[in-house]
């Protein structure tokens, strides 16, 4: 099975955004309510303005002791052992946030208002993915139903499922490539990258290259 | 007047004057539950919590609830197991405490999760490495265990007596307390614990991150001695206050003493517990998962004056008070030093919850500040309104402080009579 | 493993909390059945007494210093009590004395100490009526709720109900026995009854020479429940009780100081 990766290119991020729009159509994302702040949005990724630079932030699917699985009081968030993806069940979630408090990346996004579509948007919802209800959490999962539907394609067409490629939908709407995702054994990782709060043990998927700015916070692990 | 449901010998307030003083709390209750009616109606964008602060008032204030009413189960070890008979004089109260401070912050609880509905899920799919389950089975059997224990106290209201079958199965279930009071200490030791593995255990925030034994964090341990510390104290602070509101005395000297004792000793072994740890962790912890200790402290309004006041001013300053028997008689010293040490416990809950959710973790984030709104205010108020009509309603009509008829007695037998002196 | 012990240490504690309450609830119900309804309101009630009210009788007359009744007043089951007794034969008083502080106290009587007594007729049965110091307290009652022929009272178990001003009391009874017959309002007896298989068995009720010091503590802890009740300071001057106290006292709380007198905590 392959375990799927990212890498970001912050040096190639111009801070556009279409990434987080793509997401949002993609994952039948609700537009955001009136009162809503800076604060309670729904934004599976994320562009950040650090210094002269754009970070794009997102879940990023960590492998090792991840902390929103364990915190879990209903098992509503799983990782995948063979992709590596960190899955959430939002028919499952009772919305203690738990989960949030626990994500060291704040990828995490709550439901704090009832989704609503204005009359006639519903047409634009993507029938591949789920929408959320009120009250309870969601996040980025490398775009799921994508997934889903290459290893459809791929036994269709009497290819292996379990080694597919697949777009994300930030992935294929960034101008620059600056997102790049595939198997994470073979995705070159430009010189430079580094994976944030390495020293945590989260071991995440995604790599991170910046020239502009340093997006290490603490040490490096001592072990290297 | 409600007189026949008043217990024989005991002195309380006319009718129309406890009426006077539970109009205002209902008012407040109903206030609070309006507040909490719209957080579930229109949903958790009522409240001022966001992505970053996940969580806030309302678990803080749940948090700190739970260890004050930890005093509950203590007393009843103490009583109980340990048969430490003189706390025969507050334990009712200290169950009617506990029952309180419990069902409020579950109450409060179901408000605060986005699908209350779906509570049901952590029962039926649990997570048995998740604190948070543990937390909520525990809590969930020991409000039961509360509940059971308040059957008794209700149950020898002086009207309900008159019924056969609440007669005698009061006095079957009084037979067997022991099981509840062990029950009850084995469950609180474990859900205590747990609201402190809970931040102990989150590997993505160094500053509640702490090692510990096998599973369990150091801040399992640390939040079950300061909540057996801080019981006794709000007993203490509870029943002066009742004590005050309704101008009697309820219980013997004695009480008070070994009650400020027992907290003062246990206050002492968390004070030093407490630098134990923090030390280990500003030293070792910390700087292993990749972060100074004093970075976080470089966020104005989280100084280091936050760990000093919480170590030392609302810690180790009442501990000595408590542990020295010259102040520990005299009520006023009591009394403050209780107050300080439940503001201590409460100021290590604030730790634990909102300043840990207020510091940065990415290099890229900012320090945060949240302020509640007054829907979670009024939901809180709520729970308060309601801790206090239950309190007042059972200390009418039932017995919560068995030493008071006794009291009455030497009090008005030591008044000294009056004598005319000659006119000068 | 992790799940096991989890669920097996909650599942455990439910179990035990359950089997608990259902225990009591089926101890109940056998309680219920069996008629142990009075002598279960008695232990309840013995127990919530100050311990000052709880002391053994051989206390109130001197013979021991320090004693806390084990018993619920039940001397009949007592060891202490029989062991007392045999190597301590009851003294006869020099002169018989009926009236103590005033009050007429009838040797032929025996008395419990929640003032009742009991007096063996000669065709076997006893009759029961308010020791004087009841009678005083109480006055002319309110109310009296009396048992019926045919009902069963058992010692320490409620006799019968009495009301007088805002004061509403259970008075206990001497004796076990089935009733057989009220007192009418020109009789000197509230009771009649006849023994449950057997004799009567006295054993438990104080007479003779026990009386007076019985009934000295009894006035003191009178004056204590009047002045705790709202009465003002008395003093024992060793004036005589008036027929009915309760008009002397009209500010006082009657149902609590009838309630210390008659052991109803």
């Amino acid at each position: 099975m392959t375990r799927y990766g990212m890498t970001i290119d912050v040096d190639r991020c111009t801070g556009c955004g279409a990434c987080m729009v793509a997401c949002a159509v993609e994952n039948n994302i609700p537009p955001a309510h009136e009162g809503a702040t800076d604060r309670t949005g729904l934004t599976w990724i994320r562009v950040f303005k650090v210094g002269q630079a754009f970070v794009p932030m997102l879940c990023q699917q960590c492998g090792e002791e991840t902390p929103c699985v364990g915190v879990c009081p209903q098992k509503a968030v799983e990782v995948d052992p063979a992709t590596g993806i960190v899955g959430q069940m939002p028919e499952r979630c009772l919305g203690c946030r738990y989960c949030m408090a626990a994500c060291p990346y704040h990828a995490r996004y709550f439901n704090w208002h009832d989704p609503a579509w204005p009359p006639g948007m519903e047409k634009t919802l993507n029938p591949d993915v789920a929408p959320r209800m009120r009250g309870v959490v969601e996040k980025c999962n490398f775009c799921h139903g994508r997934w889903h539907a290459a290893k459809q394609q791929a036994v269709a067409e009497g290819r292996d499922p379990a080694h597919v490629e697949y777009t994300p939908a930030c992935v294929e709407a960034c101008p620059t490539k600056a997102i790049r995702f595939g198997d994470l054994a073979t995705l070159p990782k430009p010189p430079g990258s580094v994976r944030l709060l390495e020293s945590l043990g989260t071991e995440p998927k995604i790599y991170y290259r910046s020239s502009k700015v340093d997006l290490r916070a603490g040490k490096e692990p001592s072990r290297g | 007047m409600d007189k026949r449901f008043i217990s024989r010998g005991l002195d309380r307030c006319s009718t129309p004057r406890f009426l006077l003083w539970v109009a205002p709390w209902f008012a407040l209750l109903a206030f609070g539950v309006y507040a909490a009616g719209l957080c579930l109606v229109k949903g958790l964008n009522q409240t001022n919590m966001d992505n970053r602060f996940a969580f806030g008032l309302w678990i803080f204030l749940d948090l700190t609830v739970i260890a004050l009413g930890a005093g509950a189960f203590f007393t009843g070890f103490l009583l109980y197991i340990l048969k430490l008979k003189e706390l025969r004089a507050v334990i009712n109260s200290a169950v009617v405490i506990g029952l309180v401070c419990y069902s409020g912050a579950v109450a409060v609880l179901m408000v605060d999760v986005g699908q209350p509905l779906r509570a049901w899920f952590t029962f039926w799919y649990p997570n048995v490495h998740s604190m948070l389950t543990e937390v909520t089975f525990c809590i969930t059997c020991y409000l039961t265990v509360l509940a059971i224990e308040y059957l008794p106290i209700l149950l020898k209201n002086r009207k309900l007596r008159e019924v056969p079958g609440f007669l005698v199965f009061e006095f079957e279930l009084h037979k067997l307390v022991y099981v509840f009071a062990g029950v009850g200490t084995f469950l609180s030791f474990f859900h205590q614990g747990s609201l402190g593995g809970l931040y102990g255990v989150l590997r993505g925030r160094p500053f509640a991150f702490r090692e510990g034994f096998l599973v369990w964090p150091s801040t399992f341990f640390l939040f079950i001695i300061s909540a057996a510390a801080v019981g006794p104290s709000f007993i203490v602070l509870t029943t002066w206050l009742v004590e005050k509101i309704t101008k009697k005395s309820l219980v013997r000297p004695q009480v008070f003493h070994l009650l400020g004792r027992i907290s003062g000793l246990l206050l002492s072994v968390y004070v030093l517990a407490k630098t134990v740890d923090t030390l280990i962790w500003i030293n070792r912890t910390s700087p292993g998962r990749g972060f100074a200790a004093s970075q976080y402290y470089e966020w104005k309004p989280f100084g280091t004056w936050i760990l000093f006041a919480e170590i030392v001013v609302f810690g180790l300053v009442p501990a000595l008070i408590l542990l020295a028997p010259r102040f520990r008689a005299r009520r006023a010293w009591l009394v403050s030093a209780a107050a300080l040490a439940c503001a201590g416990v409460a100021l290590n809950r604030f730790v634990q919850t909102v300043q840990t959710l207020a510091l940065p973790t990415l290099s890229f984030d900012k320090f945060l500040s949240y302020t509640p709104s007054w829907q979670e205010v009024g939901t809180f108020l709520a729970v308060v309104a309601y801790g206090v009509l239950v309190y007042s309603f059972s200390f009418r009509y039932l017995v919560l402080f068995p030493e008071e008829r006794e009291l009455k007695r030497e009090t008005r037998v030591e008044e000294p009579e009056p004598v005319l002196a000659g006119r000068f | 493993m992790a799940k096991l012990i989890f669920l097996g240490a909650f599942y455990t504690v439910l179990v035990v909390v359950a089997a608990t309450l259902l225990n009591a609830l089926w101890r109940s119900i056998r309680d219920l059945r069996r008629g142990k309804t009075e002598h279960i309101r008695w232990h309840s009630d013995f127990h919530d007494l100050p311990a000052g009210d709880r002391a053994c009788r051989h206390v109130l007359t001197g013979e021991f210093q320090h004693r806390e009744c084990p018993n619920a007043f039940d001397c009949r089951g007592c060891q202490t009590h029989q062991h007392w007794v045999v190597e301590h034969p009851p003294r006869e008083v020099p002169e018989p004395e009926e009236e103590i502080f005033g009050m007429s106290f009838p040797l032929n009587r025996f008395y419990h100490r929640g003032h009742t007594w009991a007096r063996p007729e000669t065709d076997g049965t006893l009759t029961i009526g308010l020791d004087d110091l009841g009678r005083r307290l109480l006055g002319t009652p309110d109310s009296i709720d009396l048992p019926q022929p045919g009902d069963r009272i058992e010692a320490n178990g409620t006799a019968f109900r009495v009301r007088k001003r805002e004061a509403d009391v259970r008075v206990l009874s001497p004796v076990d026995g089935e009733v057989v017959e009220t007192g009418a309002p020109d009789r000197d007896y509230l009771l009649r009854v006849k023994p449950i298989g057997g004799r009567f068995d006295l054993r438990h009720l104080l007479s003779g020479w026990e009386v007076r010091p019985w009934l000295l503590r009894e006035m003191e802890r009178l004056q204590l429940a009047l002045s705790m009740e709202g009465a003002g300071a008395t003093l024992a001057d060793g004036g005589v009780p008036v027929s009915d106290i309760s008009a002397s006292y009209p500010k006082a709380d009657w149902d609590a100081v009838c309630g210390e007198i008659f052991l109803q905590p």
